[in-house]
């Protein structure tokens, strides 16, 4: 009953939503930095970042808006800080991976529901799907890469990390986030 | 943990070029680097790269880290997958044509073949030509663009002001959340968590970040509602946005903007309308194999 009265505005962009997107975003940064050392030798420079569940749980629990921020904006800044230089199309894909699991946030409403958790690992699934296939599609324009290097240097080895991370730290995250909301009464 | 950004003034032509401009011009590189295959238009995109990137004055030393991704990224697609596999080259360069060691050669006392053809070849060198012309113009942005521009940039470039503003924000909020991730490192490290620990199976090695991720979300998260009331009380959105870092269009901004859009249309057109966006070999290149 609560759920049906109390509807999200999954699209609304406010000061909260700027803060929570800017922090996203910064925190993204810092922890894809922070965990810049694990990289995965000759698959296209992907690496291993337990930080993509940041844009991945801010989507859930702040809308495709802010998801789509953190993940756009957090991984250019990532990329500022490691050295990386600008790759609009991957941050682009970082987005979606943010962007697909607010879209989910409609649906969700307590974070620790076993039915919200496993929404939230489908949209990791779907988010890491979409955005890591823009991203890695993009290379058969950008570099002239054929089908087959995309699949199997870019997009396989970022696709499986960012949903091993995804698959068992957000349910972790939304735990955590549902003690705060419960604690103070957001 | 201290975060410092890599773009410092380095009093170089590129600093004074205004970051739209900047911005303008390698998305033109970008578009018309892929518009096309052909050797000669892939060769004049990638000299203007390489004369672009030297008004940024930068050291190898700066960009040491970008290069070596780069190198990773090229290695994978263009020796191992259009040179060894040959995968690389499919779509683009038509099938067959002449062999590079038509009679094979000798390695190690025992006789090989290797089908790697002369078309194929060409196809690495101007896939080479394309990805550096692209890379070129983008692994400088963050050495060479001070990070203040960002925000203000993207405004005057069409986004939404709050979005430049949330772009704004995050920069600021860096170092206070490396600051943070540091101090939670510590405290988790002062009751023995072992990031790095060899023990226990694979997802238990990945749960293993979570006392890590969680305490520094959680925080970021709770101390956002103080800022975002901050900024409500201070009326924040009520008003166009005036930004504290001003840009401000030269006669030479307006001619690189030009010379962009020049340069894309007659990329375009050479390509779209003149025939000349497909692949081919310069004739000088087969006589290199004869």
């Amino acid at each position: 009953m609560e759920n049906t009265q109390n509807k999200k505005k999954i699209w609304a962009f406010g000061t909260n939503q700027v803060v929570y997107a800017a922090i996203g975003a910064a925190l993204y940064a810092v922890v894809t930095w922070a965990f810049n050392v694990w990289q995965i030798p000759g698959a296209g420079n992907v690496g291993i970042r337990p930080a993509i569940v940041i844009p991945m749980f801010f989507g859930i629990a702040f809308g495709p808006i802010v998801g789509f921020i953190t993940g756009f904006v957090g991984n250019i800044l990532a990329d500022m800080l490691s050295g990386y230089g600008f790759w609009i199309w991957w941050d682009l894909g970082n987005g979606i991976i943010g962007l697909i699991p607010g879209l989910f946030s409609a649906l969700i409403y307590k974070y620790n529901e076993t039915k919200s958790i496993l929404l939230g690992e489908l949209s990791v699934i779907l988010g890491s799907a979409v955005g890591m296939g823009v991203a890695s599609l993009s290379e058969l324009w950008v570099s002239g890469a054929d089908m087959h290097t995309v699949i199997f240097a870019n997009f396989l080895p970022a696709f499986l990390t960012n949903i091993i991370w995804g698959l068992i730290l957000l349910p972790v995250l939304m735990i955590a986030y549902a003690a705060i909301v419960q604690r103070s009464g957001r | 943990m201290l975060v410092s950004w890599n773009y410092r003034y380095r009093n170089s032509p590129l600093d004074q070029i205004d970051p739209r401009a900047r911005f303008i011009f390698s998305f033109a590189i970008l578009f018309a680097a892929t518009a096309t295959w052909n050797p000669n238009i892939l060769f004049g995109v990638f000299v203007l790269s390489v004369i672009w990137y030297s008004l940024g004055k930068l050291s190898w030393k700066d960009t040491k880290l970008g290069w070596m991704m780069i190198s990773i990224m090229l290695f994978t697609m263009i020796v191992v997958n259009t040179i060894i596999t040959g995968g690389g080259a499919g779509g683009v360069v038509p099938p067959g044509g002449q062999l590079v060691f038509p009679n094979g050669f000798k390695l190690f006392g025992r006789h090989l073949t290797f089908g790697l053809t002369v078309e194929r070849l060409w196809f690495a060198v101007a896939q080479l030509m394309r990805i550096l012309s692209i890379s070129l113009v983008f692994i400088m942005i963050p050495y060479t663009m001070d990070s203040r521009a960002y925000g203000v940039t993207f405004s005057k470039l069409g986004l939404p002001d709050r979005l430049a503003y949330t772009m704004e924000l995050s920069f600021r909020f860096i170092p206070t959340l490396a600051r943070n991730f540091q101090v939670t490192l510590d405290a988790q490290r002062a009751r023995g968590f072992e990031l790095d620990a060899g023990r226990g199976n694979f997802v238990q090695k990945i749960r293993r970040v979570a006392p890590l991720i969680i305490p520094v979300t959680m925080n970021a998260i709770v101390s956002s509602e103080d800022i975002a009331n901050a900024m409500d009380l201070r009326g924040f959105g009520q008003q166009k946005r005036t930004w504290l870092y001003e840009l401000k269009f030269h006669w030479w901004d307006w001619a690189i903007i030009a010379f962009s859009a020049l340069l894309l249309a007659a990329v375009l057109l050479l390509a779209f309308r003149f025939g000349m966006r497909l692949f081919s070999v310069p004739r000088w290149w087969y006589g290199l194999f004869a």
